[in-house]
């Protein structure tokens, strides 16, 4: 289960990667990463902000199956060092 | 009046395929150039740009030289649609192989061989890239990037004729965020065109012949973020149906960790193959394409 630390850190990185206008506040860690206005070609932005301030080595084909901010989150616990 | 225009062209492009189909191939080239030659002169508005192109890009100074490789460009058009109609009946049998030339670096040719292995390749608007895209579809599918045509009507039967069971297409933005990535982890090819005019807050202005060009990140930002192997790589052609595909060694930048400079250096050793291999054979690029329309 996605710690609460990471999850925010998650949405800040996503704020940033994403040109959509959303209420970042009522993101939650079951919202879709589709519906935060990511497609294929905005994703990639996303990843690599995501390896820079994770600092985690991943290979971006790993998350063709991620769904919500949640599986994301997780998907990066897993990669890192237990922080909570 | 838009949806009149669809329609007019739907029929157009019905009633070509319909006459390509009757003719012979030799004779769909001549009218192929006919027809090139009629709309260089009718369009005024492409001809300039394909001209001012060809000056910008320092190729030739020479109103005669410069008027007769617009011209050639023109016609390279023409007949790489003829061609591109031509590839499934040409590139379907077991007799491709004697069709096609290949000029492929050994390291290149062993990404492309080796299974599993998922390759981000890029080209420009040079050569035919319809029939590179066939010809690497019998190492490995092929998955193209494009962008969708504005005209529907045109848009699905043009797709339905580029796409076979190794070749298909996805959108540039496609809404399924893990599209591009499914691909190289299947281990296919993502097929993109470097020189496409790129909008939006994304884009990155670099050079391309020494002229700053709107330019899409998306190869640059996808090598860096799977580092599979990124090639360029060209379809020229050599003869009616002949073609000889040029694929040098795959890029490597090794990344500094500061994304802009990154993207730019690996940007620019794309426009710079590019630049290279047009500046062998300018005719074979389509010149009339609006590469820098913001400078």
């Amino acid at each position: 289960m996605a710690c609460d630390e990471t999850l925010t850190k998650l949405r800040d990185v996503m704020k940033q990667s994403s040109k959509a206008k959303i209420a970042w506040n009522a993101v939650g860690p079951d919202t879709s990463i589709q519906s935060l206005g990511f497609d294929s070609l905005s994703i990639l932005d996303l990843i690599y902000d995501i390896q820079q301030a994770f600092g985690v080595e991943f290979e971006a084909e790993e998350l063709a199956r991620v769904r919500t901010v949640r599986e994301l989150a997780n998907f990066l616990e897993s990669k890192q060092q237990p922080v909570c | 009046m838009t949806q009149l225009r669809y329609l007019i062209e739907y029929a157009a492009l019905r009633f070509g395929l319909w006459l390509l189909g009757c003719v012979s191939f030799a004779a769909a080239q001549r009218l192929a150039v006919r027809v090139a030659d009629f709309w260089y002169r009718l369009n005024v508005a492409r001809r300039r740009t394909a001209r001012d192109n060809i000056r910008r890009a320092g190729i030739s100074l020479n109103s005669v030289e410069v008027d007769r490789i617009a011209r050639e460009s023109f016609r390279h058009f023409a007949l790489l649609v003829i061609e591109s109609v031509q590839t499934h009946k040409t590139f379907a049998g077991q007799t491709w192989q004697q069709h096609i030339e290949m000029d492929i670096h050994p390291e290149t040719m062993s990404v492309l061989k080796e299974p599993g292995v998922g390759v981000i390749l890029v080209s420009g608007h040079f050569g035919n890239w319809e029939v590179a895209a066939r010809i690497l579809s019998c190492f490995k599918p092929v998955v193209g990037v494009t962008k969708k045509m504005s005209n529907p009507y045109t848009d699905r039967p043009i797709a339905r004729r580029k796409t076979h069971n190794r070749l298909s297409l996805t959108p540039m933005r496609d809404a399924d965020a893990g599209r591009f990535l499914s691909v190289l982890k299947a281990g296919e090819i993502l097929a993109l065109l470097v020189d496409q005019y790129a909008r939006g807050r994304k884009k990155v202005m670099v050079d391309f012949f020494g002229v700053p060009a709107s330019t899409h990140p998306s190869p640059a930002l996808l090598h860096l973020v799977t580092r599979k192997p990124l090639c360029f790589g060209y379809c020229l052609r050599t003869g009616p149906m002949r073609f000889k595909l040029v694929a040098g060694r795959p890029i490597r930048i090794p990344p500094t960790g500061n994304r802009e400079s990154d993207i730019r250096a690996i940007l620019l050793e794309l426009n710079r193959r590019l630049e290279e291999a047009i500046r062998l054979t300018p005719e074979q690029y389509v010149w009339a394409h609006r590469r820098w329309r913001t400078t």
